[in-house]
Protein backbone atom coordinates (compact mmCIF):
# COMPACT_ATOMS: atom_id res chain seq x y z
CA UNK A 1 0.00 0.00 0.00
CA UNK A 2 2.93 2.31 0.79
CA UNK A 3 4.48 1.97 -2.53
CA UNK A 4 1.17 2.58 -4.14
CA UNK A 5 0.92 5.41 -2.49
CA UNK A 6 4.29 7.25 -2.97
CA UNK A 7 3.76 6.46 -6.53
CA UNK A 8 0.52 8.51 -6.82
CA UNK A 9 2.35 10.87 -5.11
CA UNK A 10 5.10 11.35 -7.54
CA UNK A 11 2.80 10.86 -10.45
CA UNK A 12 1.23 13.63 -8.78
CA UNK A 13 3.75 15.98 -8.39
CA UNK A 14 5.36 15.41 -11.98
CA UNK A 15 1.74 16.08 -13.15
CA UNK A 16 1.49 19.08 -11.33
CA UNK A 17 5.03 20.25 -12.57
CA UNK A 18 3.86 20.05 -15.64
CA UNK A 19 0.66 21.92 -15.34
CA UNK A 20 2.60 25.03 -14.37
CA UNK A 21 5.36 25.15 -17.25
CA UNK A 22 3.47 26.54 -20.47
CA UNK A 23 3.25 24.59 -23.12
CA UNK A 24 5.24 24.92 -25.74
CA UNK A 25 2.90 24.89 -28.69
CA UNK A 26 0.50 27.61 -27.67
CA UNK A 27 -1.86 26.59 -30.90
CA UNK A 28 -2.21 23.41 -29.84
CA UNK A 29 -2.77 24.47 -26.40
CA UNK A 30 -5.67 27.50 -27.21
CA UNK A 31 -7.29 25.09 -29.63
CA UNK A 32 -7.35 22.33 -26.94
CA UNK A 33 -9.06 24.90 -23.99
CA UNK A 34 -11.10 26.86 -26.62
CA UNK A 35 -10.02 30.40 -25.16
CA UNK A 36 -7.53 32.58 -26.46
CA UNK A 37 -6.30 34.99 -23.36
CA UNK A 38 -4.89 37.78 -24.34
CA UNK A 39 -2.86 40.58 -22.20
CA UNK A 40 -4.64 44.37 -23.34
CA UNK A 41 -4.48 47.74 -21.66
CA UNK A 42 -7.38 48.92 -20.34
CA UNK A 43 -7.12 52.49 -19.99
CA UNK A 44 -5.34 53.39 -23.10
CA UNK A 45 -7.76 55.43 -25.31
CA UNK A 46 -8.03 54.15 -28.65
CA UNK A 47 -6.62 51.01 -27.97
CA UNK A 48 -7.43 49.44 -25.06
CA UNK A 49 -10.22 50.78 -22.82
CA UNK A 50 -13.53 50.21 -21.18
CA UNK A 51 -16.50 51.22 -23.01
CA UNK A 52 -18.77 53.20 -20.49
CA UNK A 53 -21.60 52.17 -22.63
CA UNK A 54 -21.36 48.01 -21.88
CA UNK A 55 -18.37 47.89 -19.80
CA UNK A 56 -16.32 45.90 -22.29
CA UNK A 57 -12.75 46.56 -23.21
CA UNK A 58 -13.09 47.77 -26.77
CA UNK A 59 -10.13 49.05 -29.53
CA UNK A 60 -7.88 48.77 -31.94
CA UNK A 61 -5.98 46.10 -29.92
CA UNK A 62 -8.49 44.02 -28.76
CA UNK A 63 -9.96 43.70 -32.98
CA UNK A 64 -7.02 42.08 -33.73
CA UNK A 65 -6.99 39.75 -31.17
CA UNK A 66 -10.42 39.29 -31.55
CA UNK A 67 -10.10 38.74 -35.41
CA UNK A 68 -7.22 35.77 -34.06
CA UNK A 69 -9.09 34.08 -32.22
CA UNK A 70 -11.99 34.39 -34.83
CA UNK A 71 -9.91 32.77 -37.32
CA UNK A 72 -9.04 30.36 -34.61
CA UNK A 73 -12.35 29.76 -34.20
CA UNK A 74 -11.82 30.07 -30.29
CA UNK A 75 -13.75 32.23 -27.76
CA UNK A 76 -11.57 35.59 -26.82
CA UNK A 77 -10.28 36.11 -23.06
CA UNK A 78 -9.04 40.03 -22.52
CA UNK A 79 -6.52 40.25 -19.46
CA UNK A 80 -5.72 43.50 -18.33
CA UNK A 81 -1.96 44.86 -18.14
CA UNK A 82 0.51 47.57 -17.61
CA UNK A 83 3.76 48.32 -19.93
CA UNK A 84 5.73 47.17 -16.65
CA UNK A 85 3.56 43.86 -16.62
CA UNK A 86 2.88 42.47 -19.85
CA UNK A 87 6.22 40.61 -20.73
CA UNK A 88 6.06 38.42 -17.28
CA UNK A 89 2.72 37.87 -17.85
CA UNK A 90 3.31 36.37 -21.26
CA UNK A 91 6.44 34.62 -20.34
CA UNK A 92 4.91 33.04 -17.05
CA UNK A 93 1.75 31.76 -19.34
CA UNK A 94 -0.98 33.57 -17.79
CA UNK A 95 -1.79 35.05 -21.20
CA UNK A 96 -1.02 33.80 -24.37
CA UNK A 97 -0.54 36.67 -26.83
CA UNK A 98 0.42 40.62 -25.87
CA UNK A 99 -1.74 42.98 -27.73
CA UNK A 100 -0.92 46.41 -25.59
CA UNK A 101 0.69 48.73 -27.51
CA UNK A 102 3.59 47.10 -27.38
CA UNK A 103 6.48 48.56 -28.91
CA UNK A 104 8.96 45.71 -30.58
CA UNK A 105 12.43 46.47 -30.06
CA UNK A 106 15.89 44.14 -30.90
CA UNK A 107 16.10 43.38 -26.60
CA UNK A 108 12.77 42.59 -26.13
CA UNK A 109 13.15 40.33 -29.00
CA UNK A 110 15.59 38.57 -27.22
CA UNK A 111 13.08 37.28 -24.44
CA UNK A 112 9.91 36.86 -26.93
CA UNK A 113 8.99 37.12 -29.91
CA UNK A 114 6.98 39.61 -32.59
CA UNK A 115 4.52 39.09 -34.68
CA UNK A 116 4.57 41.46 -37.98
CA UNK A 117 4.23 45.43 -37.02
CA UNK A 118 0.38 45.86 -36.77
CA UNK A 119 0.64 49.71 -35.75
CA UNK A 120 3.26 52.52 -36.64
CA UNK A 121 3.43 55.61 -34.56
CA UNK A 122 6.66 57.65 -33.23
CA UNK A 123 7.17 58.73 -30.15
CA UNK A 124 6.13 62.67 -29.44
CA UNK A 125 5.51 64.96 -26.18
CA UNK A 126 2.39 66.83 -25.31
CA UNK A 127 3.25 70.48 -24.18
CA UNK A 128 1.22 73.20 -23.03
CA UNK A 129 0.68 75.21 -25.69
CA UNK A 130 3.62 77.32 -27.16
CA UNK A 131 5.95 75.96 -24.46
CA UNK A 132 8.11 73.85 -26.84
CA UNK A 133 8.98 74.01 -30.54
CA UNK A 134 12.16 71.89 -30.63
CA UNK A 135 13.82 69.51 -28.86
CA UNK A 136 16.67 71.29 -26.98
CA UNK A 137 13.53 73.48 -25.79
CA UNK A 138 12.89 70.19 -24.04
CA UNK A 139 16.12 69.43 -22.32
CA UNK A 140 16.57 69.95 -18.38
CA UNK A 141 12.89 69.80 -17.70
CA UNK A 142 10.34 67.21 -16.16
CA UNK A 143 9.44 64.90 -18.37
CA UNK A 144 6.36 62.21 -17.39
CA UNK A 145 5.79 58.73 -18.74
CA UNK A 146 5.00 55.16 -17.55
CA UNK A 147 7.07 52.83 -15.72
CA UNK A 148 7.96 49.69 -18.05
CA UNK A 149 7.80 51.32 -21.62
CA UNK A 150 10.00 52.07 -24.19
CA UNK A 151 9.50 55.88 -23.90
CA UNK A 152 11.18 55.90 -20.61
CA UNK A 153 14.02 54.68 -22.25
CA UNK A 154 14.38 56.98 -25.29
CA UNK A 155 13.30 59.99 -23.54
CA UNK A 156 16.46 59.03 -21.17
CA UNK A 157 18.76 59.09 -24.30
CA UNK A 158 17.56 61.93 -25.91
CA UNK A 159 17.50 64.14 -23.63
CA UNK A 160 19.96 63.49 -20.87
CA UNK A 161 19.49 66.67 -18.42
CA UNK A 162 16.30 66.05 -17.89
CA UNK A 163 14.39 64.71 -15.37
CA UNK A 164 12.29 61.89 -16.19
CA UNK A 165 9.16 60.80 -14.04
CA UNK A 166 7.58 57.28 -14.23
CA UNK A 167 3.82 57.19 -12.94
CA UNK A 168 2.25 54.08 -13.00
CA UNK A 169 0.18 54.81 -16.29
CA UNK A 170 0.05 57.53 -18.62
CA UNK A 171 -3.34 58.99 -17.53
CA UNK A 172 -1.74 59.99 -13.89
CA UNK A 173 1.23 61.22 -16.25
CA UNK A 174 -1.44 63.61 -18.03
CA UNK A 175 -3.08 64.65 -14.29
CA UNK A 176 0.84 65.49 -13.38
CA UNK A 177 1.22 67.41 -16.49
CA UNK A 178 -2.52 69.44 -16.31
CA UNK A 179 -1.12 70.59 -12.34
CA UNK A 180 2.28 71.67 -13.41
CA UNK A 181 4.37 68.81 -11.79
CA UNK A 182 5.68 68.07 -14.79
CA UNK A 183 6.96 70.14 -18.42
CA UNK A 184 6.13 67.55 -20.61
CA UNK A 185 4.22 63.87 -21.13
CA UNK A 186 6.13 61.67 -23.56
CA UNK A 187 5.00 58.32 -25.61
CA UNK A 188 3.99 57.13 -28.43
CA UNK A 189 2.38 59.88 -30.48
CA UNK A 190 -1.57 57.45 -30.54
CA UNK A 191 -1.60 57.31 -27.29
CA UNK A 192 -0.28 60.79 -26.55
CA UNK A 193 -3.59 61.87 -29.43
CA UNK A 194 -5.84 59.94 -27.36
CA UNK A 195 -4.68 60.84 -23.55
CA UNK A 196 -5.38 64.37 -24.63
CA UNK A 197 -8.66 63.47 -27.00
CA UNK A 198 -10.71 62.88 -23.76
CA UNK A 199 -8.75 65.43 -21.29
CA UNK A 200 -11.37 68.08 -20.77
CA UNK A 201 -8.35 71.07 -21.23
CA UNK A 202 -7.40 69.67 -24.45
CA UNK A 203 -6.72 73.33 -25.50
CA UNK A 204 -4.35 74.63 -23.11
CA UNK A 205 -2.07 71.83 -24.31
CA UNK A 206 -0.15 70.43 -28.31
CA UNK A 207 1.75 67.70 -29.62
CA UNK A 208 4.56 69.59 -31.23
CA UNK A 209 6.60 67.84 -33.92
CA UNK A 210 9.11 66.73 -32.26
CA UNK A 211 9.71 62.90 -32.64
CA UNK A 212 12.40 61.36 -31.13
CA UNK A 213 12.06 57.59 -31.92
CA UNK A 214 10.10 55.07 -34.29
CA UNK A 215 7.26 52.65 -32.65
CA UNK A 216 6.76 49.83 -34.72
CA UNK A 217 3.87 47.64 -32.46
CA UNK A 218 4.36 43.85 -32.25
CA UNK A 219 1.80 41.18 -30.83
CA UNK A 220 4.00 39.48 -28.52
CA UNK A 221 4.31 36.01 -28.00
CA UNK A 222 6.22 33.59 -26.32
CA UNK A 223 9.59 32.54 -27.37
CA UNK A 224 10.39 29.55 -30.51
CA UNK A 225 6.40 29.08 -30.53
CA UNK A 226 6.38 28.67 -34.20
CA UNK A 227 3.27 27.25 -35.08
CA UNK A 228 1.46 30.14 -33.26
CA UNK A 229 3.77 32.65 -34.43
CA UNK A 230 3.08 32.11 -38.02
CA UNK A 231 -0.31 31.75 -37.28
CA UNK A 232 -0.45 35.07 -36.07
CA UNK A 233 1.46 36.04 -39.07
CA UNK A 234 -0.48 34.49 -41.35
CA UNK A 235 -4.09 36.30 -40.12
CA UNK A 236 -2.42 39.79 -39.68
CA UNK A 237 -1.36 39.49 -43.63
CA UNK A 238 -5.07 38.18 -44.60
CA UNK A 239 -6.46 41.20 -42.73
CA UNK A 240 -4.20 43.33 -44.66
CA UNK A 241 -5.18 42.09 -47.74
CA UNK A 242 -9.02 41.66 -47.03
CA UNK A 243 -8.71 45.22 -46.04
CA UNK A 244 -10.20 44.13 -42.85
CA UNK A 245 -7.04 45.91 -40.99
CA UNK A 246 -7.61 49.08 -42.41
CA UNK A 247 -11.42 49.48 -41.38
CA UNK A 248 -10.07 48.11 -37.77
CA UNK A 249 -7.33 50.95 -38.36
CA UNK A 250 -10.52 53.65 -39.45
CA UNK A 251 -12.80 52.73 -36.74
CA UNK A 252 -10.42 53.76 -34.30
CA UNK A 253 -8.44 56.65 -36.20
CA UNK A 254 -10.06 57.62 -39.06
CA UNK A 255 -11.53 60.36 -39.96
CA UNK A 256 -15.14 59.96 -37.55
CA UNK A 257 -13.07 58.66 -34.34
CA UNK A 258 -12.76 60.89 -31.52
CA UNK A 259 -8.66 60.79 -32.44
CA UNK A 260 -7.34 61.28 -35.99
CA UNK A 261 -4.38 59.81 -36.94
CA UNK A 262 -2.87 59.25 -40.43
CA UNK A 263 -2.02 55.85 -41.52
CA UNK A 264 -0.06 56.50 -44.74
CA UNK A 265 2.01 54.48 -46.75
CA UNK A 266 1.50 51.86 -43.70
CA UNK A 267 0.76 48.48 -44.69
CA UNK A 268 1.00 44.91 -42.48
CA UNK A 269 3.84 43.33 -45.17
CA UNK A 270 6.75 40.53 -44.77
CA UNK A 271 9.09 42.46 -44.03
CA UNK A 272 8.14 44.52 -41.37
CA UNK A 273 9.16 42.53 -38.65
CA UNK A 274 11.77 43.24 -35.55
CA UNK A 275 13.35 40.61 -34.62
CA UNK A 276 16.51 40.06 -32.05
CA UNK A 277 19.96 41.44 -33.09
CA UNK B 1 12.31 28.99 -14.38
CA UNK B 2 14.83 26.94 -15.52
CA UNK B 3 15.62 28.43 -18.80
CA UNK B 4 16.21 31.73 -17.16
CA UNK B 5 19.48 32.94 -17.70
CA UNK B 6 20.63 34.10 -14.13
CA UNK B 7 23.24 37.05 -14.09
CA UNK B 8 24.32 38.46 -10.92
CA UNK B 9 27.21 41.27 -12.23
CA UNK B 10 23.93 42.92 -13.58
CA UNK B 11 22.90 44.33 -10.06
CA UNK B 12 26.52 44.16 -8.37
CA UNK B 13 28.29 46.56 -10.38
CA UNK B 14 28.21 48.60 -13.18
CA UNK B 15 25.34 51.44 -13.78
CA UNK B 16 22.42 49.29 -12.55
CA UNK B 17 24.33 48.81 -8.74
CA UNK B 18 25.00 52.26 -8.99
CA UNK B 19 20.83 53.03 -9.64
CA UNK B 20 20.48 50.44 -7.15
CA UNK B 21 22.41 52.52 -4.63
CA UNK B 22 21.27 55.88 -5.45
CA UNK B 23 17.34 54.18 -4.55
CA UNK B 24 18.51 53.36 -1.40
CA UNK B 25 19.69 56.55 -0.59
CA UNK B 26 16.35 57.65 -1.16
CA UNK B 27 14.99 55.41 1.11
CA UNK B 28 17.03 56.14 3.94
CA UNK B 29 16.68 59.60 3.51
CA UNK B 30 12.56 58.78 3.43
CA UNK B 31 12.84 56.93 6.23
CA UNK B 32 14.68 59.30 8.06
CA UNK B 33 13.02 62.46 7.61
CA UNK B 34 9.61 61.20 8.54
CA UNK B 35 10.03 59.10 11.60
CA UNK B 36 11.60 62.29 12.93
CA UNK B 37 8.56 64.35 12.01
CA UNK B 38 6.43 61.67 12.30
CA UNK B 39 7.19 61.30 16.17
CA UNK B 40 6.99 65.11 16.64
CA UNK B 41 3.65 65.06 15.24
CA UNK B 42 2.53 62.10 17.33
CA UNK B 43 4.14 63.54 20.68
CA UNK B 44 1.70 66.33 19.80
CA UNK B 45 -1.55 64.39 19.01
CA UNK B 46 -0.86 61.93 22.10
CA UNK B 47 -0.76 65.21 24.27
CA UNK B 48 -3.51 66.64 22.49
CA UNK B 49 -5.85 63.74 22.94
CA UNK B 50 -5.44 63.27 26.49
CA UNK B 51 -6.29 67.42 26.92
CA UNK B 52 -8.77 68.11 29.41
CA UNK B 53 -10.02 70.68 26.70
CA UNK B 54 -12.90 69.01 25.42
CA UNK B 55 -12.58 70.44 21.39
CA UNK B 56 -8.84 69.68 21.41
CA UNK B 57 -9.20 66.23 22.35
CA UNK B 58 -11.81 66.17 19.29
CA UNK B 59 -9.69 67.26 16.84
CA UNK B 60 -6.97 64.53 17.94
CA UNK B 61 -9.35 61.94 17.96
CA UNK B 62 -10.61 62.59 14.49
CA UNK B 63 -7.11 62.82 13.28
CA UNK B 64 -6.14 59.81 14.67
CA UNK B 65 -9.22 58.16 13.32
CA UNK B 66 -9.26 59.39 9.51
CA UNK B 67 -5.28 58.64 9.47
CA UNK B 68 -4.77 55.11 10.87
CA UNK B 69 -8.04 54.37 8.56
CA UNK B 70 -7.17 55.24 5.47
CA UNK B 71 -4.41 53.33 3.19
CA UNK B 72 -1.52 54.94 3.26
CA UNK B 73 -1.07 54.67 -1.12
CA UNK B 74 -4.78 56.70 -0.70
CA UNK B 75 -3.58 59.07 1.25
CA UNK B 76 0.06 59.71 -0.58
CA UNK B 77 -2.22 59.78 -3.89
CA UNK B 78 -4.23 62.53 -1.81
CA UNK B 79 -0.64 64.66 -0.83
CA UNK B 80 0.56 64.55 -4.46
CA UNK B 81 -2.61 64.75 -6.86
CA UNK B 82 -5.95 65.38 -4.90
CA UNK B 83 -4.40 68.15 -2.51
CA UNK B 84 -3.58 70.37 -6.01
CA UNK B 85 -7.69 70.91 -6.44
CA UNK B 86 -7.79 72.50 -2.98
CA UNK B 87 -5.12 74.56 -1.87
CA UNK B 88 -4.82 77.50 -3.58
CA UNK B 89 -2.74 79.03 -6.94
CA UNK B 90 0.05 80.12 -5.24
CA UNK B 91 0.81 77.52 -3.25
CA UNK B 92 0.66 74.98 -5.97
CA UNK B 93 2.88 76.91 -8.41
CA UNK B 94 5.97 77.26 -5.61
CA UNK B 95 5.21 73.92 -4.63
CA UNK B 96 5.82 72.28 -8.88
CA UNK B 97 9.18 74.49 -8.60
CA UNK B 98 10.29 72.30 -5.94
CA UNK B 99 10.77 68.75 -6.03
CA UNK B 100 7.13 67.98 -4.78
CA UNK B 101 7.05 64.11 -5.21
CA UNK B 102 9.41 63.58 -2.34
CA UNK B 103 7.87 65.88 -0.09
CA UNK B 104 4.63 64.88 -0.40
CA UNK B 105 5.94 61.32 0.25
CA UNK B 106 6.94 62.78 3.20
CA UNK B 107 4.22 64.60 4.06
CA UNK B 108 1.83 61.47 3.80
CA UNK B 109 4.20 58.84 5.60
CA UNK B 110 4.64 61.41 8.28
CA UNK B 111 0.77 61.89 8.95
CA UNK B 112 0.58 58.22 8.17
CA UNK B 113 2.59 56.77 10.75
CA UNK B 114 2.26 59.84 13.42
CA UNK B 115 -1.28 58.28 14.11
CA UNK B 116 -0.23 55.00 15.08
CA UNK B 117 2.71 56.89 17.07
CA UNK B 118 0.29 58.40 19.03
CA UNK B 119 -1.52 55.94 20.12
CA UNK B 120 1.24 54.26 20.82
CA UNK B 121 2.81 57.20 23.14
CA UNK B 122 -0.79 57.28 24.78
CA UNK B 123 -0.43 53.84 26.06
CA UNK B 124 2.86 54.36 27.38
CA UNK B 125 1.61 57.91 29.09
CA UNK B 126 -1.33 55.54 30.61
CA UNK B 127 0.72 53.29 31.88
CA UNK B 128 2.25 55.93 34.26
CA UNK B 129 0.44 55.79 37.03
CA UNK B 130 -1.82 58.63 38.11
CA UNK B 131 -0.62 59.06 41.42
CA UNK B 132 2.55 61.00 39.02
CA UNK B 133 0.53 63.50 37.86
CA UNK B 134 -1.29 64.22 40.87
CA UNK B 135 2.22 64.27 42.89
CA UNK B 136 3.29 66.83 40.43
CA UNK B 137 0.55 69.06 39.57
CA UNK B 138 0.18 69.19 43.92
CA UNK B 139 4.05 70.25 43.68
CA UNK B 140 2.91 73.25 41.66
CA UNK B 141 3.18 72.34 37.75
CA UNK B 142 0.64 72.99 35.32
CA UNK B 143 -0.96 70.22 32.82
CA UNK B 144 1.86 71.10 30.20
CA UNK B 145 4.71 71.35 33.05
CA UNK B 146 3.63 68.05 34.12
CA UNK B 147 3.83 66.15 31.08
CA UNK B 148 7.09 67.75 29.80
CA UNK B 149 9.14 67.09 33.48
CA UNK B 150 7.61 64.42 34.68
CA UNK B 151 5.10 62.23 32.55
CA UNK B 152 6.30 62.22 29.41
CA UNK B 153 10.03 61.78 29.80
CA UNK B 154 8.95 58.25 31.56
CA UNK B 155 6.52 57.35 28.82
CA UNK B 156 8.78 58.08 25.78
CA UNK B 157 10.93 55.47 27.59
CA UNK B 158 8.49 52.74 27.58
CA UNK B 159 7.52 53.46 24.51
CA UNK B 160 10.42 53.21 22.56
CA UNK B 161 10.14 49.74 21.59
CA UNK B 162 6.88 50.12 19.39
CA UNK B 163 8.49 53.47 17.82
CA UNK B 164 10.68 50.78 16.53
CA UNK B 165 7.91 48.95 15.51
CA UNK B 166 6.72 51.79 13.67
CA UNK B 167 10.27 53.24 12.11
CA UNK B 168 10.35 49.21 10.68
CA UNK B 169 6.71 50.24 9.01
CA UNK B 170 7.60 53.75 8.40
CA UNK B 171 11.05 51.90 6.22
CA UNK B 172 8.83 49.02 4.48
CA UNK B 173 5.93 51.49 3.93
CA UNK B 174 8.17 53.74 2.22
CA UNK B 175 8.31 51.77 -1.69
CA UNK B 176 4.98 52.96 -2.18
CA UNK B 177 6.34 55.84 -2.99
CA UNK B 178 7.36 54.84 -5.87
CA UNK B 179 3.94 55.56 -7.11
CA UNK B 180 4.36 59.00 -7.27
CA UNK B 181 7.66 58.91 -9.56
CA UNK B 182 10.26 58.97 -5.53
CA UNK B 183 13.24 57.29 -7.01
CA UNK B 184 13.38 55.05 -4.13
CA UNK B 185 15.01 51.27 -3.54
CA UNK B 186 11.77 49.73 -5.43
CA UNK B 187 11.27 52.03 -8.32
CA UNK B 188 14.64 51.64 -9.25
CA UNK B 189 14.77 47.85 -9.13
CA UNK B 190 11.36 48.45 -11.31
CA UNK B 191 13.93 50.92 -13.55
CA UNK B 192 16.34 47.75 -13.33
CA UNK B 193 13.93 45.18 -14.30
CA UNK B 194 12.15 47.43 -17.61
CA UNK B 195 16.14 48.21 -18.40
CA UNK B 196 17.53 44.56 -18.20
CA UNK B 197 14.80 42.10 -17.91
CA UNK B 198 16.40 40.52 -15.20
CA UNK B 199 13.75 41.16 -12.75
CA UNK B 200 14.65 37.95 -10.34
CA UNK B 201 18.34 39.51 -9.67
CA UNK B 202 16.94 43.07 -9.26
CA UNK B 203 13.95 42.10 -6.58
CA UNK B 204 16.06 39.98 -5.01
CA UNK B 205 18.75 42.68 -4.47
CA UNK B 206 16.02 45.13 -3.19
CA UNK B 207 14.52 42.74 -0.97
CA UNK B 208 18.02 41.65 0.50
CA UNK B 209 18.40 45.41 0.86
CA UNK B 210 15.31 45.88 2.87
CA UNK B 211 16.03 42.98 5.18
CA UNK B 212 19.41 44.51 5.64
CA UNK B 213 17.78 47.77 6.42
CA UNK B 214 15.06 45.87 9.16
CA UNK B 215 18.03 44.65 10.78
CA UNK B 216 19.71 47.43 11.58
CA UNK B 217 16.55 48.84 12.56
CA UNK B 218 16.18 46.48 15.33
CA UNK B 219 19.56 46.37 16.28
CA UNK B 220 18.46 49.85 17.53
CA UNK B 221 16.15 47.92 19.95
CA UNK B 222 18.50 45.77 21.20
CA UNK B 223 21.38 48.92 21.67
CA UNK B 224 18.24 50.99 23.38
CA UNK B 225 17.14 47.36 26.01
CA UNK B 226 20.71 46.78 27.08
CA UNK B 227 21.89 50.92 27.55
CA UNK B 228 18.88 52.41 28.83
CA UNK B 229 16.81 49.74 31.04
CA UNK B 230 14.32 51.55 33.31
CA UNK B 231 16.17 51.34 36.80
CA UNK B 232 13.13 51.22 38.68
CA UNK B 233 11.58 48.26 36.45
CA UNK B 234 13.11 45.15 34.83
CA UNK B 235 12.21 45.72 31.13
Amino acid sequence: MKKVSIMVMSLVVVAGLCGSLPAADTLEMVRERGVLVAGVKDSTAGFGFVDEKNRQIVGYDVDFVASIANKLGVKLALKPVTSASRMAQLIEGNIDIIAATMTATPERAKQIDFSLTYFFTGQKFIVRKGTARNLPDLDGKRIGTAKGSTSEQNAARALPKATIISYDDYPQALLALQQGKVFAVTTDESILATLLGNAPNKNQFEIPDIQISDEPYGLGMRKGDKNFADFVNKTLLEMEKSGEARKIFDKWFGPQAATTLKRGNFKITEGNRIVQK
Amino acid sequence: MLKYNFDWSVVTSGKYFEWLASGLGITIKLSLVSIFFAFLLGLLVAVMRMSDVRPIRWIAFGYLEFFRNTPLLVQIFFWYFGSYKILPEVINNWMNTLNFEFSAAVIALTIYTSAFIAEDIRSGIRSIPREQMEAAQSSGFSYLQSMQHIILPQAVRLTIPPLINQFLNLNKNSSLAMTIGVAELTYQARQVESYTFKGFEAFTAATLVYVMLSFVITGLLTLYSKKFRNPMKAL
